[in-house]
């Protein structure tokens, strides 16, 4: 029912097909390796890459755990420790999380969208190499042993240059910088995507709720970053030039630091957060065989969230002496951000209420991510209390606090958006028993590891001590927690055994294993290059419920030889024009080894900058240059087949543009 | 949502105490380790009064949430059994949403807020009102101990200074004057009241009171770099009579020893340089970038409340400082046997 | 057959390296291996939390004890084996106590202070020391 059979539209000749593929595939060889501009390619790279780094971040959470499991340990050293604890932090919040989020966003959007590629796929793949070189550099720093030490938080005084001589802490500047480059033109690209390239009739009110999350992230991104890369450019300016924003000696200001830094990364939070709750809508709905009840109140729920977490950042500062006043109204706004998250939880329920529940380990993952996360939003509506806050802020109480949020709210529905679409990116199943051995491990462990802490919050533990004392009473419930650090650990262990299994003989998947909702299930999986072989139209919420959706139409009138799209109006959804995609390039890998020039470069040398500035330049202005996107393709046969093709691509067009669409 | 350490775990933890911190603390009586649901000061007892409130309700709305999930999901299971069509009236649905998602979760919402601002604002008078005059002390961080200063706006010939265990009066509110050298450090004894930053070019300031003698033990809560872990402090709270004679007993410069043993401890320490960068009142030691060393044989530990103040800890901090905190600003002094020996002793009569 | 055969071999093979252990721990003394001391009246369990108290744990690098990483005075490990103390006495239990309890009447000049141990801590931490081997 749900599938489009070319048999359908007899007026699309089935010989085009191998001319379409052949328009849309990826190039080959390892020169081809650097040109692939597709959506789902680069979509898959970040979710490898930000795998991987999660790996990497969870080794470093076992090296932070078994150093603190017994007291006055010396597992890890004060500097060593100092390393490890700031790259957990940062590798998780700027290169796995926020990228991650942003990857399944570029890979699912166009599908779920009914598109064929992104609308910015130069872009996009751009965006990828700046955050690949990014990584690559913190990495580089932390095996040379000059990680940056002074916490992902990096607040000044402590990260300026007389107290901190490390280049580590400039290697955190220039990578956060590079990285936000890379979220933003993700975003620009998600936005540009969801807003001109849905199929046609997917009003915005028609929107799958992922790609509504997708939006809120998105545009939060284009808000917050900016302000996280100007501030972090003021620390390289201090560093490197004798600047004093943050010198207390030179009229500059600390706390300028940390109300810059928290008006971004207060909405970062959300930022890993929005896209999960996204998924977990899309997984409670197929999971139930319903829709999700409420479609408008999770959807307002989802931007109130966005719009709110910009008004939260100074929750994070109520131990800096900040007025009374102004602190209780942001006490207020923390309490207030939970109401719409409450409304979605409430949402959810009713649709199992009125559903029929699969449980699938994707929705076991759901059901963990309502718990966990119900328990870190409790302490988070507690921590929005200044006089509490001012107890346990900075203690591990809001290690706790937090980790049950991110793991509830980042790590649970990333999981079970993994369980759910890993069958349409790689064509076979999951295992479900090693998932549900996968899912019971990691919700065991999330609580052995962190439930402990809370308590040691209560008593006294600092966050971000390398060790404590014998007789400080903390060495059973570290120790606890330690082992429920290892617990998740073997969890995504777990993972990565049935990921394994899964791609080496894992069963076929078909189109559509979960019967689901939404349109990138109606393509084959993996999807074929050009994602949908013929563009689809919209008419509902869930479009592959309709009862009639075989004989809805088509988009037709789109050209076969060159990677055409169709662009649609912003509201409606209605079709405005064709667009040419541009084809493989290495123009973004060029130009974004150009654009890291000055930000790497500056860690040797000042000369670096407008050397890379120049070079960024050149690199532009190549990439602007005039020309034809991509290359038209020749149909294959002889001159006569190809005047018959052009003869009725000329034909389709004018059809097009009369009718874009048959209805 | 922490569950309740119940009454259980902090008198568990109070006799661990008793068991060990004692070494730590100088083996005083009511001594409390880090807890801040064990207060012994209004704030903090006022703080830990707001969260069994939010612990409570946080209770119900955990176990009411799960109920209604557990339900929602065990009555789907049930229809499928049998085989009924699933359904959801829509009067269910919007009830749910609104009362569940929105009407409940405000009330709870309201009243923990107007808690906290009452809470928040019984806090903050204490020792603000007209003709209260709190005690006063300036608090500095330092990369990685607690330089404190005793006010006396009155007669500035009255003040003094000491370093990492601050004694205050029983009962009488204390005003403490926040400030930073280098970095930014946090000031927190959990027993007593919330924390408070210490900001390099910004002053704050913190009132508490301690209800109960006794030594509380705090440490530094924002990190500040490789031992922010090492960087604890104490506070001891005395009657106030006695703390009036502590007071005055500070006061008095210490003369030049004349035991020949404590003389070449005094040498030892002048002229080693120890007084380029700690002061002892009374000597030509005026540093001011370490602690003061004035009644340092009083102190109850070493590097900041990391080790008990003995002649065996002592002899290996002075020896070797980095083994002991790595990173730390002090130097190793090398010293021969008799030398180590002699300084011991003078520091320890320094009392 | 064959495997019960080359399991009964095991097993006195194993037996022979047993009592050959045995015949070896016997001759301990004179293999100069962890010679056993006893120190009258001293429990080695209440050791650690002594020298950690007393701040031995501050100079010497004890295995066993935690915090104890320091390299100011010797490292203890193995502390059985030595045969003198402070270079001047020999290691018996007695030397040991004496010297814990006033190292400048063994060794006058000695950076070790006197660090007011009392006689019981004294014998506990010696009898700790004589179990490392």
């Amino acid at each position: 029912m749900a599938t489009l059979d070319p048999a359908l539209a007899p007026d699309t000749p089935a010989g085009d097909l191998h001319l379409l593929e052949r328009t849309w595939s990826a190039p080959r060889g390892l020169g081809g390796w650097f040109m692939h501009v597709n959506h789902r390619r680069i979509g898959r790279r970040y979710i490898a890459t930000g795998l991987a780094l999660f790996l990497l971040a969870g080794l470093e959470a076992l090296a932070i755990r078994t150093q603190l499991a017994v007291p006055e340990n010396d597992f890890l050293g004060p500097e060593a420790y100092r390393q490890v604890f700031t790259m957990h932090g940062a590798t998780m919040m700027f290169l796995f999380a926020v990228p991650i989020m942003e990857g399944i966003g570029i890979y699912l959007v166009p599908l779920m969208i009914g598109a064929r590629d992104m609308a910015l796929p130069r872009l996009n793949a751009f965006g990828y190499w700046m955050y690949l070189i990014g990584a690559v550099t913190l990495y580089a720093a932390f095996f040379l042993g000059v990680a940056p030490n002074s916490g992902w938080f990096n607040y000044p005084p402590l990260s300026r240059r007389e107290h901190e001589l490390t280049i580590g802490i400039d290697v955190w500047w220039v990578v956060v910088s590079m990285l936000e480059v890379a979220a933003l033109v993700g975003a620009v690209g998600l936005i540009v995507t969801i807003f001109k390239m849905r199929a046609p009739g997917m009003s915005l009110n028609r929107m799958p709720i992922f790609v509504w999350s997708i939006l809120v992230m998105a545009f939060m991104i284009v808000f917050a970053m900016p302000t996280l890369m100007t501030t972090s450019i003021f620390l390289g300016l201090d560093r490197m030039v004798g600047a004093h924003y943050f010198d207390p000696a030179g009229m500059g200001d600390p706390l300028l630091w940390q109300h810059i830094f928290w008006y971004f990364g207060h909405p970062e939070v959300y930022i890993m957060f929005v896209p999960g709750l996204g998924m977990v809508s899309m997984v409670v709905a197929t999971m139930s065989r319903r829709p999700v009840y409420g479609y408008t109140a999770v959807v307002l729920s989802l931007i109130a969230t966005g719009i709110l977490s910009f008004g939260l950042w100074v929750h994070h500062m109520y131990a800096t002496g900040l007025p009374r006043l102004g602190t209780s109204l942001f006490t207020a706004a923390s309490m207030l951000v939970t109401l719409p998250t409450s409304v979605q939880f409430f949402c959810w329920t009713a649709t199992f209420w009125g559903g029929r529940p699969r449980f699938t380990t994707a929705l076991h993952f759901v059901l963990g991510f309502l718990v966990i996360f119900l328990i870190g939003g409790i302490t988070g509506v507690q921590l929005g209390s200044v006089p509490f806050d001012l107890q346990v802020h900075d203690t591990f109480f809001v290690v706790a606090h937090f980790h049950y949020v991110l793991l509830g709210g980042v790590v649970f529905p990333l999981f079970a958006g993994i369980y759910y679409w890993w069958p349409k990116v790689t064509g076979r199943l999951l295992s479900e028993r090693l998932g549900k051995l996968n899912f019971w491990l990691m919700f065991l462990g999330v609580h052995l590891a962190f439930w402990p802490q809370h308590h040691l919050g209560f008593m006294g533990m600092p966050r971000r001590v390398y060790t404590y004392l014998a007789e400080m009473g903390w060495g059973t419930l570290n120790l606890l927690s330690t082992v429920g650090a290892f617990t998740v650990a073997a969890g995504v262990g777990v993972f990565l055994v049935n990921a394994a299994v899964s791609l080496r003989r894992g069963a076929p998947a078909g189109d559509d294993p979960w019967a689901a909702e939404s349109l990138e299930w109606s393509t084959s999986s993996p999807p074929p290059p050009y994602n949908f072989r013929l563009v689809p139209t919209v008419r509902s919420r869930t479009p592959l419920w309709d009862p009639d959706r075989a004989e809805q139409p088509v988009v037709v009138g789109l050209r076969d030889d060159q990677r055409e799209a169709l662009s649609t109006t912003l509201l409606d959804a209605r079709p405005d024009h064709r667009v040419v995609l541009p084809g493989p390039t290495i123009i973004p890998f060029v130009a974004a080894l150009a654009a890291a020039t000055p930000f790497v470069g500056v860690l040797f040398g000042l000369h670096w900058v407008p050397i890379g500035a120049a070079l960024t330049f050149l690199a532009f202005t190549a990439w602007n240059w005039p020309h034809h996107l991509g290359t038209r393709l020749e149909p294959e046969g002889g001159p006569e087949h190809r005047l018959a093709a052009a003869e009725r691509a000329r034909e389709e067009a004018e059809k097009a543009r009369g009718e874009e669409v048959r209805r | 949502m922490p569950r309740a350490p119940a009454t259980a775990a902090p008198l568990r933890r109070r006799a661990a105490a008793c068991a060990l911190l004692p070494a730590l603390l100088g083996g005083c009586v009511g001594t409390g380790v880090q807890d801040v649901l064990a207060p012994t000061g209004p704030q903090a007892a006022r703080i830990a009064d707001w969260f069994w409130i939010s612990y409570a309700l946080a209770v119900a709305v955990f176990v009411a949430f799960a109920a209604i999930l557990a339900y929602g999901l065990l009555r789907a299971r049930r229809r499928e059994r049998r085989g009924e069509p699933a359904e959801l009236p829509p009067s269910h649905g919007r009830g749910l949403v609104i009362w569940g998602g929105i009407v409940v979760p405000t009330a709870i919402l309201l009243t923990l807020l107007v808690l906290s601002a009452y809470t928040d604002r019984r806090i903050s008078r204490l020792g603000r009102g007209p003709g209260e005059h709190p005690v006063t002390i300036q608090v500095v961080g330092h990369q990685f101990w607690w330089e404190v200063r005793y006010r006396d706006p009155a007669n500035p010939h009255r003040e003094f200074t000491t370093a990492n265990e601050l004694r205050v009066p029983v009962g009488r509110p204390v005003r403490l004057v926040l400030s930073a050298r280098d970095v930014i450090h946090s000031f927190w004894v959990p027993n007593l009241h919330g924390k408070m930053d210490l900001i390099p070019g910004r002053t704050n300031d913190l009132v508490l009171q301690v209800d109960e003698p006794g030594v509380y033990r705090g440490q530094c809560a924002e990190f500040c770099g490789t031992q922010h872990a090492k960087m604890a402090m104490l506070v001891e709270a005395l009657p106030p009579a006695e703390f009036a004679a502590w007071w005055e007993r500070q006061l008095r410069p210490h003369p030049t020893p004349v035991d020949s043993a404590l003389a070449r401890g005094h040498d030892v320490f002048m002229q080693n340089g120890c007084g380029l960068c700690h002061s002892i009142r009374g000597t030509e030691a005026h540093g001011s970038v370490a602690p003061d060393l004035s009644y340092f044989g009083e102190r109850r530990t070493i590097a900041a409340g990391t080790l008990p103040n003995t002649r065996g800890h002592l002899g290996g901090w002075i020896s070797d400082p980095q083994a002991i905190k790595p990173g730390n600003r002090m130097p190793a002094v090398p010293l021969e046997g008799d030398d180590l020996r002699a300084l011991l002793s003078y520091l320890h009569s320094l009392r | 057959m064959t495997a019960a055969r080359g399991g009964a071999r095991l097993a006195a093979g194993a037996a022979c390296a047993l009592a050959l252990a045995g015949c070896l721990r016997d001759l301990d003394p004179y293999l100069d291996e962890g010679r056993r001391h006893t120190v009258a009246g001293g429990e080695p369990g209440a050791a650690p939390e002594a020298m950690r108290r007393y701040g031995c744990v501050s100079c010497h690098t004890v295995p066993g004890v935690r915090g104890a990483d320091s390299r100011v005075g010797p490292p203890l490990a193995g502390w059985s084996r030595r045969r003198f103390i402070a270079g001047r006495v020999p290691n018996e239990p007695d030397e040991l106590v004496r010297w814990i309890l006033h190292p400048q009447g063994i060794k006058p000049g000695t950076a070790m202070p006197d660090m007011g141990v009392s006689d019981q801590d004294a014998r506990d931490i010696a009898a700790y020391l004589f179990t490392l081997r």
